[in-house]
């Protein structure tokens, strides 16, 4: 297949990469990681710009250490880098949940949490999409999932933000105007089209996560037809401590996939010293609550929903007991 | 070590590794797509994006002042139509004056490179004029105006293409004496081949007036005779080469448009084009399994004796006949074993929809109405309280019989199949004792080992083999037989192997050129190894009489008592006595030079009823299957994920086991994945998944243990008494999960694909009605009975 | 009735005058350098195959999913099609073409593909082996389940999987220096030198001779 054409440019700093993208026009390019998302996109002619910023030689993207990720890191490499193991085992299982092997040889840590957000009227060829009239979030005005004008539907399908979110981790975005801290929780706002609080110009630089998440007991857990290659059709992650008497001390969830945005919920206040039965069961039952899920993936709306509870509900058990999925042999 | 029975190391019964395997490991086998002819233009064809739409103008001009386009080619009435099938040659290179599907071909573009190529179809203007869409089977059977039927020459009033209705006994007077009766009206979506290498073409018109075709096709002979007619070329002016094929199963055993748009546009320019698909095109083309509703009743007596079936099929053919025909009747023939019963009632009726056209894939015509009876056996032998796997052993088929449609049945290895897997599974100690969330189940299956007759009538044979053997001692074998991964190249060495007592190392196969390997008819219909293996075998006992008669004048020992073995020509009667092989081979060319044989298959012999197509489904013999599947079920998330399955097929004789196993496995993979995921699926008549991401196909992770058992039923007229093992083994692994699921959490699944939120909402709906029953029951004490 | 839907087509292929200059870059393939002229939009699968003339790495889905197209990039398997060819400048690439020792021996992992029945129409194997090569480098001895795990991003529609996971595992054992028992019988025959010219008419009078004749 022929990509949309573009200019490649490939920084060898920071201050290079920032500096190019101030030279070009706002919205006239792209950032590129590990491009498994975006030259897919490319490929099917879906919002392609003139130039693209290639990140792969930017020193201050990379490393991995006991407080900060680069998000120019291959996801391959953070799954299994010693450190995130040790201290943050749930992180390093959910990224086996991503795509492929293959792509998560490629694939980035920022390229996933800023992967495209996904449509069955979206993600299809141009000449599908010629026969269809298109939608609103490639060349058309409407939606065709939820026929308007206002809002894009396309389901927030990344797996990695639940899991961070619920550790607590920070986006450093750096710009030409200087660098900020977000919180991944506070990160994705918007619809599928305006999907986050990132500008164009900025780069997610690095991912931290706090010193005290390394003692939380966090998974993810996600649904999908096969155990490798698809988005999630709805996924979930939790943090938990439990006090010593075996009551919540801190309880976190999230879930992607069911929503233009990924959802975050911190229920340490309100489960503060709750026997563990009831809180999951209503933790669970209230991420469920929030999950609105539109017609735009392959498994039915209800259904997934619905999975939200089971599936919530069985990584609270899992995390209360100490259990894995098993996705990474024990060294 | 018992002493090997075999004459060749290589030979029948041997585990041999494919003879091509080193090529594909190295990635030097070449595929279509790899072969570069010097000048060769890149092919683009533009497609249709209306399901149903008039065409009322095309205007190519823009196009074709393009920089770097070399042709551009839209449809004609002067072009023939073609077909697989001489009865439904309903197919055009390029529409002429309507499109009846999303993708069908609107003109063909060659052009320098492939940018170009792409932008030349962008430039072509089309106007069409929508019409309205077929788009269920339903609606297709509605009597319509001629100018709303896709294909007006049709002899029905509506999108009707062909229905068949067969009776035999009496259904009716049956089942109102039956004891128990099931019956179960189920759906099936479609489903596709998805094999990895895209649909690819290259056609060459030479300055000498031939046309040179390289496809990648499992059926070089029809498409030999298609592009004969369409482009209106005497065969013998064609020459179709057929490289590696990547996957086909069923998929590729149409004659194509892109193949004769190819050849349009190689003749407008005098140079090679090639046409190679993208994934989405593959899916466009489809030819998959046809989207099924399918009406079932079966009925027994008290003792669990199956005494008819009555069978409805409305079969969803999409745009074009295809093999449709065929699958018409298969649909309701193939469900005659391996049961005896002696009433059957078979209707089925095929449409034409806007749809992409469906045709033959792996099982072709007989899964999903294998599906709905093994399901329903399941059920009557609950009804009359007989364990599942002994229902179906009271109601076998025996060795050499005929079917009540006239079948002839010879091998049979359904029992042992049945006894083995029964018995490898623990089936007794766990059918109806696992716990809830756990299930087995067992099913059957019942296949054509190729079809008796010829798709056209004449009298070619089916298969032909040509061997030479010259003084280098090696040897040549020549036969069209499609290799397609399936490892038909290597059958046919083991075939000649055996028979000349030789190492395969010794053999060379050449079977993609039709210039110099003699007909055969194709890989589909399961027909490769009991026919060309037949005809490679003969042609290899010519060349061995020959062997033996040099012998005998080099020895002076009697020709009629050697036979070839190990490498020499080995006087039986005292074994010391044996000449090597170079040296019969030397004195059997000596002045006379190479030594050539052929062999043919050319029909079974006269059989079947005299009604109408009692030909369809005539084979000369039959495959027989049992399998066992052991599946967990989540009743929380509605997942079904099989855990085991013990598949027993008997294929009459391994030639290779290694082979076998390898089929057997790569069909259970292809229906477990119809079974559990895969859907073809429409947005109204357009294809809505065309991509591996979205058209959800089982990986790694989700294959269950499998223990193959090969049963030997040493068919008579098989080449060393094998027959097929290609497609058989993909019928009983879809209904023996469904069995088992039901087993496990007591649903019966009337659809498919079982995926998990259909599987929940049936455990929900079960749930709900033994709720309301406990409710009642606790509303009515007196009613309970403990 | 006639809906008339307006068919939209911002899909515009532009013409060869639109599109950036073609650029030479030097690439380092299976241990060689290659120069080659690419566009900034080329992704690696095309070069291998039109420029470089390196075929065996196949072109299945073209979006990632069926991993045909798998090799190496820094020794890591990949997806040539959703690699740009320029972001490879500087990197070690390494094809099927390479994974064979010199002449026609085949790597412990081809050869166990070829004889194990990890390959059927062949198609998506030099993408299999090359994730299996990489895999076998990083981890002697997988597990099954690891190695299903490992190949879940290669796509195979003949095998159902288990005999390539079978193929994996006898290429581990043997790449750790284990005894194999190959498939295949052995069984060439042995031709001596000169077997080609003997004069059939020696036979008689070379042990043989003597018999009857009728």
């Amino acid at each position: 297949m022929i990509l949309a054409p573009f200019t490649l440019h490939r920084p060898e700093s920071l201050a290079d990469a920032l500096s190019l993208a101030a030279k070009l026009p706002d919205g006239g390019f792209d950032w590129i990681g590990g491009g498994t998302d975006l030259l897919q996109n490319y490929k099917n002619r879906l919002n392609a710009k003139d130039h693209v910023i290639a990140l792969d030689r930017v020193p201050e993207m990379r490393g991995i250490s006991a407080e900060r990720i680069g998000a120019g890191e291959r996801l391959a490499v953070i799954s299994e880098s010693a450190v995130v193991r040790e201290r943050w085992p749930g992180l390093a299982e959910a990224i086996t949940h991503v795509a492929s092997p293959l792509i998560r040889n490629s694939g980035t840590l920022g390229g996933n949490l800023l992967v495209e957000t996904r449509c069955y009227y979206f993600n299809q060829t141009p000449f599908w999409r010629g026969t269809k009239g298109s939608c609103m979030k490639a060349e058309s005005d409407e939606c065709l999932v939820v026929p308007q004008k206002e809002i894009c539907y396309a389901a927030y399908s990344g797996d990695l933000a639940p899991i961070l979110g619920v550790l607590s981790a920070t986006l450093e975005l750096a710009s030409p105007a200087g660098t900020r801290e977000v919180r991944i929780d506070e990160f994705y706002a918007g619809d599928g089209i305006h999907k986050n609080v990132k500008r164009a110009d900025e780069i997610i630089v690095g991912v931290k996560v706090p010193a005290e998440s390394s003692t939380l007991r966090a998974g993810y857990r996600k649904l999908r037809h096969r155990d490798a290659l698809d988005y999630p059709e709805m996924g979930c992650a939790a943090a938990l401590r439990l006090d010593a008497s075996g009551r919540i001390e801190l309880l976190r969830a999230a879930t992607t996939a069911v929503d233009v945005v990924p959802h975050f919920v911190d229920f340490t206040e309100q489960m503060r010293g709750q026997e563990p039965d009831t809180a999951f069961a209503e933790v669970a039952a209230a991420m469920e609550e929030r999950a609105q899920p539109k017609k735009n993936t392959s498994m039915p709306v209800g259904y997934r929903k619905k999975m939200v509870r089971v599936y919530l509900g069985r990584l609270l058990d899992d995390l209360r007991a100490g259990r894995t999925e098993g996705r990474i042999p024990a060294a | 070590m018992t002493p090997r029975e075999s004459r060749s190391p290589h030979g029948v019964g041997q585990r041999v590794p494919l003879i091509d395997g080193p090529s594909k490991v190295t990635g030097s086998a070449v595929y279509t797509d790899d072969i570069r002819l010097p000048g060769t233009l890149v092919g683009k064809i533009l497609r249709s994006p209306h399901a149903h739409a008039k065409i009322v103008s095309i205007d190519t001009s823009a196009a074709e002042s393009m920089p770097g386009v070399r042709a551009v080619v839209t449809g004609s009435r002067d072009l023939r139509t073609f077909g697989v099938l001489p009865i439904s040659k309903d197919e055009v290179a390029l529409a002429v004056d309507k499109v009846i599907y999303v993708g069908d071909c609107v003109a063909g573009v060659a052009a320098d490179d492939e940018e170009t190529a792409l932008a030349a179809c962008e430039a072509i203007r089309v106007e069409y004029e929508p019409l309205p869409i077929v788009g269920k089977a339903d609606d297709a059977l509605k009597e319509c105006p001629p100018e709303q039927k896709l294909h007006p020459g049709t002899r029905h009033s509506s999108n009707l293409q062909k229905q068949v209705d067969q009776n035999f006994g009496d259904v009716d007077a049956a089942f109102a004496g039956a004891d128990h009766v099931a019956k179960g009206n189920f759906r099936f979506v479609g489903v596709t081949h998805a094999f990895t290498e895209p649909h690819c073409v290259i056609a060459h018109f030479e300055p000498t007036g031939r046309l040179t075709v390289w496809s990648a096709t499992q059926v070089p002979h029809y498409l030999h005779r298609d592009l004969a007619a369409v482009m209106d070329l005497p065969m013998h002016r064609i020459r179709v080469i057929r490289p590696m094929v990547g996957g086909a199963f069923g998929g590729k055993s149409d004659p194509f448009p892109h193949e004769m748009i190819a050849a349009l546009l190689s003749r407008r320019t005098g140079r090679p084009v090639k046409i190679r698909f993208d994934r989405e095109e593959v899916f466009l083309t489809n030819h998959g399994r046809h989207p099924t509703k399918t009406s079932i009743g079966v009925a027994c007596d008290g003792n669990g004796k199956l005494l008819g079936l009555d069978l409805d099929a409305l079969i969803d053919g999409g745009a074009w006949g295809s093999f449709g025909v065929v699958t018409t009747y298969y649909n309701g023939v193939l469900s005659v074993g391996p049961y005896r019963f002696d009433n059957f009632r078979y209707r089925g009726r095929r449409v034409y929809t806007n749809k992409p056209p469906c045709g033959a894939m792996r099982g072709h015509g007989a899964v999903n109405s294998r599906f709905a009876f093994e399901v329903l056996i399941d059920e009557l032998a609950e009804k009359c309280g007989v364990d599942a796997a002994e229902f179906r052993l009271r109601n076998l088929l025996p060795p050499n019989t005929t079917t009540l449609n006239g079948f002839r049945i010879t091998s049979n290895g359904t029992e042992e199949c049945i006894r083995r897997v029964v018995e490898a599974s623990d089936w007794k100690s766990k059918r109806g004792k696992l716990p809830y969330g756990r299930g087995i189940g067992i099913a059957c299956g019942f296949y054509i080992s190729g079809s008796a007759l010829r798709i056209n009538w004449n009298k070619v044979p089916q298969s032909t083999a040509h061997l030479k053997i010259d003084m280098d001692g090696g040897v040549t074998v020549h036969c069209m037989a499609a290799e397609i991964g399936q490892g038909s190249d290597t059958m046919l060495a083991q075939c000649v192997a055996e028979v000349l007592g030789l190492p395969i190392e010794w053999i060379r196969v050449f079977s993609r050129d039709s210039d110099l390997d003699p007909i055969d008819l194709g890989s589909y219909s399961s027909r490769v190894t009991f026919m060309a293996g037949n005809a490679a075998r003969r042609a290899a006992e010519v060349i061995r009489g020959k062997l033996c008669a040099a012998a005998a004048r080099l020895t002076g020992y009697d020709a009629e008592g050697f036979d070839t073995r190990d490498g020499h020509v080995v006087w039986l009667p005292n074994p010391a006595i044996r000449v090597p092989y170079l040296d019969a081979v030397l004195e059997a060319i000596a002045g006379k030079g190479a030594l050539i044989a052929k062999g043919c298959y050319h029909d079974a012999p006269p059989m079947g009823g005299s009604h109408k197509g009692a030909a369809a489904g005539l084979s000369p013999t039959y495959s027989f299957q049992s399998y066992v599947t052991e599946t967990e079920v989540d009743p929380e998330t509605g997942f079904v994920k099989p855990v085991k399955v013990w598949a027993a097929h008997d294929c009459g004789k391994a030639l290779n086991p290694l082979a076998v196993e390898m089929q057997i496995e790569g069909c259970l993979h292809m229906g477990l994945g119809q079974a559990l995921m895969e859907s073809f699926g429409y947005n109204r008549a357009t294809v809505g998944n065309p991509s591996f991401l979205d058209y959800k196909i089982p990986g790694p992770l989700e294959m269950p243990d499998v223990e193959v058992h090969i049963v030997e039923s040493n068919d008579p007229e098989g080449p060393f008494g094998a027959k097929e093992a290609g497609e058989g083994p993909l019928l009983p692994i879809l209904p023996s999960l469904a069995n088992a699921v039901r087993d496990a959490v007591g649903i019966t699944m009337y659809e498919l694909p079982m995926t998990p939120d259909r599987v929940l909402k049936e455990i929900e709906k079960k749930e709900r009605a033994s709720a309301v029953r406990e409710a009642s029951e606790a509303a009515n004490p007196k009613e309970t009975v403990r | 009735m006639a809906e008339t839907q307006p068919l939209r087509g911002p899909f515009r292929v532009p013409s060869a005058a639109d599109r950036p200059p073609k650029q030479v870059v030097r690439l380092n393939v299976n241990g060689h350098a290659r120069e080659v002229a690419v566009r900034p939009s080329d992704v690696l699968l095309d070069t291998l195959r039109d420029d470089l003339g390196l075929t065996g790495t196949t072109r299945g889905c073209d979006m990632g999913t069926c991993g045909c197209c798998t090799v190496h990039v820094d020794g890591r398997p990949v997806l040539s099609c959703l690699t740009l060819t320029l972001l490879a400048e500087g990197a070690e690439i390494r094809t099927i073409e390479d994974v064979a020792p010199a002449g026609t021996d085949l790597h412990p992992v081809q050869r166990a593909f070829a004889q194990h029945g990890g390959s059927q129409c062949g198609f998506c194997t030099p993408g299999f082996i090359m994730t299996s090569v990489a895999l076998l480098a990083r981890h002697p001895d997988p597990s099954d389940e690891e190695i299903r795990r490992e190949i879940s991003g290669n796509m195979c529609r003949c095998t159902g999987y288990n005999k390539i996971v079978e193929s994996v595992r006898v290429a581990a054992a043997e790449l750790r220096g284990e005894e194999v028992a190959s498939v295949a019988s052995p069984g060439d025959l042995d031709v001596p030198r000169g077997a080609y010219d003997k004069p059939a008419g020696a036979y008689r009078s070379n042990g043989h001779g003597g018999g009857k004749s009728r």
